[in-house]
């Protein structure tokens, strides 16, 4: 299986206060990582990392390149936790903003190929009801959906998304899930999740990665289930995560465990 | 008396620079607004002193002296922001106090300019030179190109930097070129409106332009014309009232940004801000 994410002893530190220590992971093509961990232990840096966002040290190889010489910049789809738009007066429609996640040309013109790309983005997100409406008229909910299909636009090979559900009610967030789990399944989308919503997506995600400042735990569901690190380590955390996870007396995670803990 | 207005050739050329002039701090000023740089223009105005100053203590063509001047003191203002990490409205504030006083020291050290200062602090739009309006036009023009081919570029970056530089756009490039041609328009611009009021070329067309606008590109149009319909209404009042040109061109701008508040909250069509 090839690798999506290589990285190695990734090192980031923020007024030389250290946010991330030596991590060191691979994704795999068809991957599904839910990563969570405690606020400010370094979840959103490891993305920006990945992405170039944020400058560290230690290596990464996105695709098999080093991240400096990547360039195929539609294989990746990015949603970050708290975009700089929610606040922006832009007049874009949401039309215009999927249309932003395309990044093969630079004039004004748009192509019917590309119109297409939007137009089915925004079917899959259920946006293309207000195509043509201001992006900053839409309600929070509703710009962050059209803002997956940005991320979705490009048919990207990664999904890199940042605590997306957040903004969203119940039912888009059920909708939301459900397609990134099919993106999954279906058309073998490798993802990289920063979730609280550990028992909800659950039922997808095959691998988990705890950070707290380091790599704690990278494996599968069923290993997360049964580590006596993540145990250890994860302290008041690790109560509401497995209550999460083992509500109702069976292991929502869809793993073996039987809803019990080692 | 509009003939007779017309047919100076002072006037012509006056008018002439002012509109590119004027068209290309207004297209440049919708992304600053946006991106919430605009005082910036405010900034570098300041840096114009320096520039003009030391040009005036050299013998030299101002706008020559001053291009390079305020084109380091806005890559200054990026560098205080980025690498120090100092808010964007204080980096504008310290480079251009730093400006303002240089420029004020030269003057002092040189035993003052008198007229040919005031000239430069005020505007003189009737002054502009052949050459001068030759360099209007290539400014719009590099504008112009510059939103023709980078468009996308442009707006994915001013609307959402994080994620523009995630589809592989060079963002810092694409900041560093647009306050660079920004510093040359608010170079040309001091002889059309005065060091003091370059500014509000810069912030007054494109907010009164999102005021009534539903599209970006309805936004760069509508700032354009409003940025130039101010400088041929404002140089006419001038003419016909005798009064400073500089000032009357803003005060064109403002009424205009009145109007489209007032049709924005009847309309309701804009976006106030």
């Amino acid at each position: 299986m090839s690798s999506v994410i290589e990285a190695e002893k990734l090192n980031f530190a923020y007024l030389r206060v250290p946010v991330l220590e030596e991590i060191s992971f691979t994704a795999d093509a068809g991957d599904y990582v839910g990563i969570i961990g405690p606020n400010g232990g370094g979840k959103t840096t490891l993305l920006k990392l990945l992405l170039g966002l944020e400058q560290g040290r230690g290596k990464i190889k996105l695709f098999g390149q080093p991240l400096a010489q990547f360039k195929d910049w539609n294989k990746i789809g990015y949603l970050a936790q708290k975009s700089p738009v929610s606040q922006s007066r832009f007049p874009v429609s949401a039309e215009e903003v999927v249309l932003m996640g395309l990044s093969d040309r630079h004039g004004s013109g748009v192509s019917l190929s590309e119109l297409k790309q939007v137009h089915e983005a925004m079917q899959k997100t259920r946006t293309r009801e207000y195509a043509g409406r201001i992006f900053h008229d839409l309600s929070i909910g509703q710009q962050q959906r059209v803002l997956l299909a940005r991320a979705l636009v490009s048919n990207p090979e990664l999904l890199i998304l940042d605590e997306p559900s957040t903004a969203l009610d119940p039912e888009s967030r059920e909708m939301f899930f459900n397609l990134l789990g099919e993106l999954n399944t279906r058309h073998g989308v490798t993802i990289l999740l920063i979730t609280h919503d550990t028992g909800e997506v659950g039922k997808y995600i095959s691998k988990f990665m705890y950070i707290d400042k380091t790599l704690v735990f990278y494996g599968t569901k069923e290993e997360f289930c049964h580590s006596q690190a993540v145990a250890d380590k994860l302290g008041s955390f690790a109560q509401h995560t497995i209550d999460h996870l083992h509500n109702h007396g069976h292991c929502p995670l869809g793993c073996s465990c039987g809803g019990t803990q080692k | 008396m509009i003939s007779e207005f017309l047919s100076y050739g002072f006037v012509q050329r006056g008018l002439l620079a002012g509109s590119l002039v004027a068209a290309s701090c207004a297209l440049l000023g919708v992304f600053l607004v946006l991106k919430r740089l605009s005082l910036i223009g405010d900034g570098m105005s300041h840096v114009c002193l320096t520039g003009v100053a030391a040009a005036l203590l050299l013998s030299a063509n101002p706008v020559y002296v001053s291009v390079p001047v305020v084109a380091a003191a806005s890559l200054g203002i990026m560098k205080l922001t980025q690498k120090f990490r100092i808010y964007g409205d204080a980096a504008i504030g310290i480079v251009s106090a730093a400006g303002l006083s240089i420029g004020l020291l030269i003057t002092a050290l040189a035993g003052g300019f008198n007229t040919d200062l005031l000239g430069y602090l005020f505007g003189s739009i009737l002054t502009v030179s052949k050459d001068e309006a030759v360099l209007c036009g290539v400014l719009l023009a590099v504008v112009l190109g510059g939103l023709f081919f980078f468009y996308r570029d442009l707006t994915s970056a001013c609307f959402d930097e994080p994620f523009a530089r995630t589809r592989g756009i060079a963002v810092q490039t694409v900041n560093t070129v647009l306050i660079i041609v920004t510093s040359i328009a608010v170079v040309l611009a001091f002889k059309v409106v005065g060091i003091f009021l370059i500014s509000a070329l810069i912030i007054i067309p494109p907010v009164s332009a999102l005021l009534v606008s539903r599209t970006f590109k309805q936004v760069l149009w509508l700032a354009a014309c409003f940025g130039v319909s101010g400088v041929w209404v404002g140089v006419y009042f001038s003419f016909v009232f005798n009064i400073p040109s500089g000032a009357s061109i803003i005060l064109v701008n403002l009424l205009v940004l009145a109007g489209a508040y007032v049709w924005a909250r009847l309309g309701g069509i804009g976006h106030a801000r």
